[in-house]
């Protein structure tokens, strides 16, 4: 059992995981391992939930003609499966200047040199689950799209379920980003008009932006039917501030200078940002979406769970 | 409270350091990029209240231990807080006059005041200074260890010592100590007599103790004394006692018992004799031991030698004839021609007592006789008329003729009679001048009653034997030198030259003062008679009388020691300063490790 976990990639530290390859290849990596934990096998399973029998009709694939009634009763019969899917997902990616960004330069408490130094930064980590989570996706047969956002709108790609989507959604990634701020209301809105029937909505973001804002575009999602799931990207060193002594700390995309002693300030910061997940978790939880807490040093198969999980949920 | 080491108050600037710290915490430190930055401004502005009380205290404590450091190194001293005692400066003054001997409860009183500053000096820290000032103004300073031996050392003197030069050093010697407090422990017996006059010591805190106890009753010598101190060879010795009964007396001359007897109180006892010794001689007026055994003694000294033999010129009349023949039967002097009564224009040699001539034809004569023998007087003008005359034994006379004596270059006689301002009687080496004939028609003085003994004293104690006298004096007093004497005699015999002055002895007795291989004379060293009445103050009459800036009384012995340095009291802060500075640390590091906790 441990050798199997060894093996499977989803559960990989993400910073080793990702200095192996390229996005397109760690996120392969990433849903394959993923898959060995659901299934015996990858390639089968999918789509084959059993629904019905009904009379053979001439046409009727034979490879779905039950052999064993056949032989028992002489008649045959077809096995119904249910549709393989009708999903359409839109994974919407916050590529903020504050997403560019690691604990790498800070040293969390406890933390060596070697581990924070290994760090990927949020936008990194986020690229490469978005892969991922689209893949995974993809092989259920979901017509998958991709939002990318800082101020405004990066990159947008409709949901499709054909083959080339996943390459096309790599593409994007690697596409620049980094802006000065988070427009989460316009992005949000940009990924429900790309779905034109109810479907599913990632938001995978650090959240450093307006609650009020990002409430009033989940409202707007909720209302037409869309499930959303948000995954809260945080850097470990945003949980727990580093040890380190006097220091002014800067908002990349505010430039808000807040100068600050660590060991003063330590508890009194964990319990504001415990405040401050408490209240998306409220916020959203009213509105009914998934949200989840991600860590960057999680390995990938944690959050994928989470929105694969969503995902089951839904029809 | 004041400051040993004051500069170092200036190590109280570096407060500046925290205070510097606390002001400009905010401004100090490297720019840190972090995306969550508005959580900490939320954060900090959510907890700011407390975070700027806790940063505040941090900042009183840190300036508070420094004030405390520098507090410590300045070395304070204060009034009320604080262990020990700070450095300070002791005068110990013990009083070892005569009457500190007397013994009570079996022990002498000096004993119990030497163990009294024994225990001061083991309180004493290697910071104070110390100082020994016994009653006759000796001072000695030095460590605890030296005061130590110095008061194992310590007698008693045969004196009352000076207790105002005493006091006066010791409240000086400690003023020029360098040290705040200051301190004068004083240990006496409260003698009445001693403490008749104190010093005035502005600035001086005295600490004073003197017993309670009542003094025993005493028996003493108080006077002691040759009459005349020139015997020729007959003589007197004359004594008083101090008694409240009968007591008995032995007298003795050169080492022998001369006489036993019993006084009476206040009576004076006076012993004839006429003893074969010759020359100076000392001799006691001793009583049987009591509980102040030091003045159970008086000295005297005595001059004896034979009765000098009298000449008297016919031109010097009848009533010197006369007088020196009562002299003869009193056997004070005898006939011989060792001393001439004589008048002036007569003189052939001395030792004489000489007259002025009768008529006033024989002036010059008289005068040129006077150059001949090297007498520096002359006979001036001639005077006439009453006049009282004023002297030693001479007084009531009237004079109705003299002459002017006057007196030439170099002259150093003694007057021994004026009229009016005008000397009328002199005398010098083997002479003595008077300035009228020794007849009724001059004066009438040779009709006076106290012509006899004038004329025996001058014949046998002016004109007789070497130059020379019996100094009566008490222990430590300085004197002029005697132009008549080059050296003091101990008793054990060693001489000892004479300087300018003459310091006599602290020990009572009698020293011979010599000139060359002869004994000229003597310093008869007694203690004062007052010495010998024991009556004391009390506590707070001495204290009254103590005229000092503070004066605390011990009330007894035991308290001696605990108030020897808490008169002072002003004792050093040091250590709880650096126990303040080190809380105040402690306390730091406390806030500071629990905010660690807490952040951990």
């Amino acid at each position: 059992m441990e050798s199997t976990r060894a093996l499977r990639a989803d559960l990989f530290d993400p910073a080793s995981l990702a200095a192996l390859g390229r996005i397109e290849i760690i996120a392969r990596w990433i849903v394959d391992g993923f898959m060995t934990g659901l299934h015996r096998s990858p390639r089968k399973g999918f789509s084959v939930e059993f629904a019905e029998y009904r009379p053979y009709l001439p046409g009727d694939d034979l490879r779905y003609i039950d052999w064993k009634i056949a032989a028992r009763s002489d008649r045959w019969v077809v096995r119904q499966y249910e549709e393989e899917t009708n999903l359409r997902a839109s994974i919407v990616l916050d590529v903020s200047r504050s997403m560019d960004w690691s604990g790498a330069a800070l040293r969390t408490a406890g933390a060596s040199a070697g581990e924070a130094a290994a760090r990927l930064t949020k936008l990194a980590y986020a690229e490469r689950l978005a892969a991922a989570l689209a893949l995974l996706l993809l092989r259920q047969r979901d017509a998958v799209g991709l939002v990318r956002f800082d101020e405004r709108i990066r990159t947008a790609v409709a949901p499709r379920a054909r083959t080339g989507q996943w390459r096309r959604i790599v593409s994007s990634l690697e596409e620049p980003g980094a802006g000065r701020a988070s427009s989460a209301g316009i992005a949000l809105q940009q990924a429900a008009r790309l779905i034109n029937r109810r479907g599913m909505v990632v938001l995978i973001s650090d959240l450093l932006m307006e609650m009020d804002e990002v409430e009033s575009a989940m409202r707007g999602l909720r209302a037409v039917g869309h499930d959303v799931t948000v995954l809260h990207v945080m850097d470990p060193a945003e949980r727990d501030l580093p040890s380190s002594g006097e220091a002014v700390f800067v908002d990349p995309e505010s430039e808000l200078t807040v100068p600050a002693s660590v060991a003063d300030v330590r508890v009194a910061y964990r319990n504001t940002v415990d405040e401050v997940i408490g209240e998306w978790r409220s916020m959203l939880g009213s509105l009914g979406i998934a949200y989840e807490v991600i860590g960057t040093d999680a390995p990938f198969g944690v959050p994928l769970r989470r929105a694969f999980a969503a995902r089951q949920q839904l029809p | 409270m004041t400051f040993l080491s004051p500069f170092y108050l200036l190590l109280a600037g570096a407060i500046a350091v925290p205070l510097l710290i606390h002001l400009m915490r905010r401004r100090m430190g490297a720019r840190v990029e972090f995306p969550a930055a508005r959580y900490l401004a939320r954060a900090e502005r959510e907890h700011s209240r407390t975070l700027r009380i806790r940063n505040l205290l941090l900042m009183l404590l840190r300036v508070l231990a420094i004030l405390a450091v520098a507090l410590a190194a300045a070395r304070p001293v204060a009034r009320w807080v604080g262990s020990g005692h700070a450095p300070t400066a002791v005068a110990l003054v013990i009083d070892n006059s005569l009457s500190s001997s007397v013994v009570e409860n079996g022990r002498p009183l000096l004993d119990q005041f030497k163990s009294m500053a024994q225990g001061l000096l083991a309180q004493a820290t290697p910071a104070d200074r110390l100082w020994l000032v016994t009653i006759d103004g000796s001072v000695r300073g030095g460590s605890a260890a030296v005061l130590r031996d110095e008061i194992d050392r310590l007698q008693p003197i045969d004196g009352a010592g000076d207790p105002v030069l005493a006091l006066s050093r010791a409240a000086s010697i400690i003023q020029s100590a360098g040290l705040d407090a200051r301190q004068v422990a004083l240990l006496t017996d409260g003698q009445r007599t001693e403490w008749q006059h104190a010093p005035q010591l502005s600035n001086t805190q005295v600490l004073v103790y003197a017993p309670s106890t009542k003094p025993p009753v005493n028996r003493a010598v108080i006077a002691a004394e040759a009459r005349p101190v020139r015997w020729t060879p007959r003589g007197a010795i004359a004594a008083r006692f101090l008694a409240t009964d009968s007591t008995t007396y032995r007298i003795t001359l050169a080492g022998q018992t001369l006489s036993r007897g019993t006084a009476a109180p206040n009576e004076e006892v006076v012993v004839h004799t006429a003893p074969a010794e010759r020359g100076w001689v000392d001799g006691t007026v001793e009583l049987e031991p009591d509980e102040l055994p030091a003045d159970n003694v008086r000295h005297f000294a005595a001059w004896i030698g034979a009765a000098p033999g009298v000449a008297v010129a016919p031109g010097a009349g009848d009533f010197a004839k006369n007088a020196v023949d009562v002299l003869r039967g009193s056997e004070t002097v005898a006939n011989g021609n060792d001393i001439s009564i004589i008048t002036a224009d007569d003189l052939a040699g001395l030792p004489a007592l000489i007259t002025a001539p009768a008529d006033p034809v024989r002036l010059g004569a008289a005068n040129r006789a006077l150059e001949r023998a090297g007498i520096p007087w002359r006979f001036g003008e001639r005077r006439s008329g009453a006049a009282a005359v004023h002297g030693a034994g001479v007084d009531d006379v009237t004079v109705t003729m003299r002459y002017d004596l006057v007196a030439q270059a170099g002259a150093a006689a003694e007057t021994l009679a004026v009229v009016g301002r005008d000397a009328w009687i002199v005398a010098g080496p083997r002479f003595v001048l008077v300035g009228s004939p020794l007849t009724p028609d001059a004066s009438d003085f040779p009709v006076r009653a106290a012509f006899v003994p004038w004329l025996g004293g001058v014949l046998t104690e002016r004109l007789v034997g070497e130059p020379g006298q019996a100094l009566d004096t008490t222990p430590g007093v300085r004197l002029p030198r005697p132009r008549w004497a080059d050296a003091i005699e101990t008793a054990d015999g060693q001489r000892t030259p004479l300087g300018e002055t003459l310091d006599a002895p602290t020990r009572a007795g009698t020293y011979f003062l010599t000139r060359g291989d002869r004994r000229v004379g003597a310093l008869v060293v007694n203690a004062p008679p007052e010495e010998s009445a024991l009556d004391r103050y009390t506590a707070d009459e001495l204290r009254a009388r103590l005229r000092a800036e503070r004066t605390v009384s011990a009330p007894n012995a035991a308290a001696w020691a605990s108030l020897a340095f808490r008169a002072a009291a002003r004792r050093p802060l040091v250590g709880p300063a650096l126990a303040l500075a080190l809380l105040l640390i402690v306390i730091e590091a406390l806030v500071i490790g629990a905010r660690a906790r807490r952040a951990a």
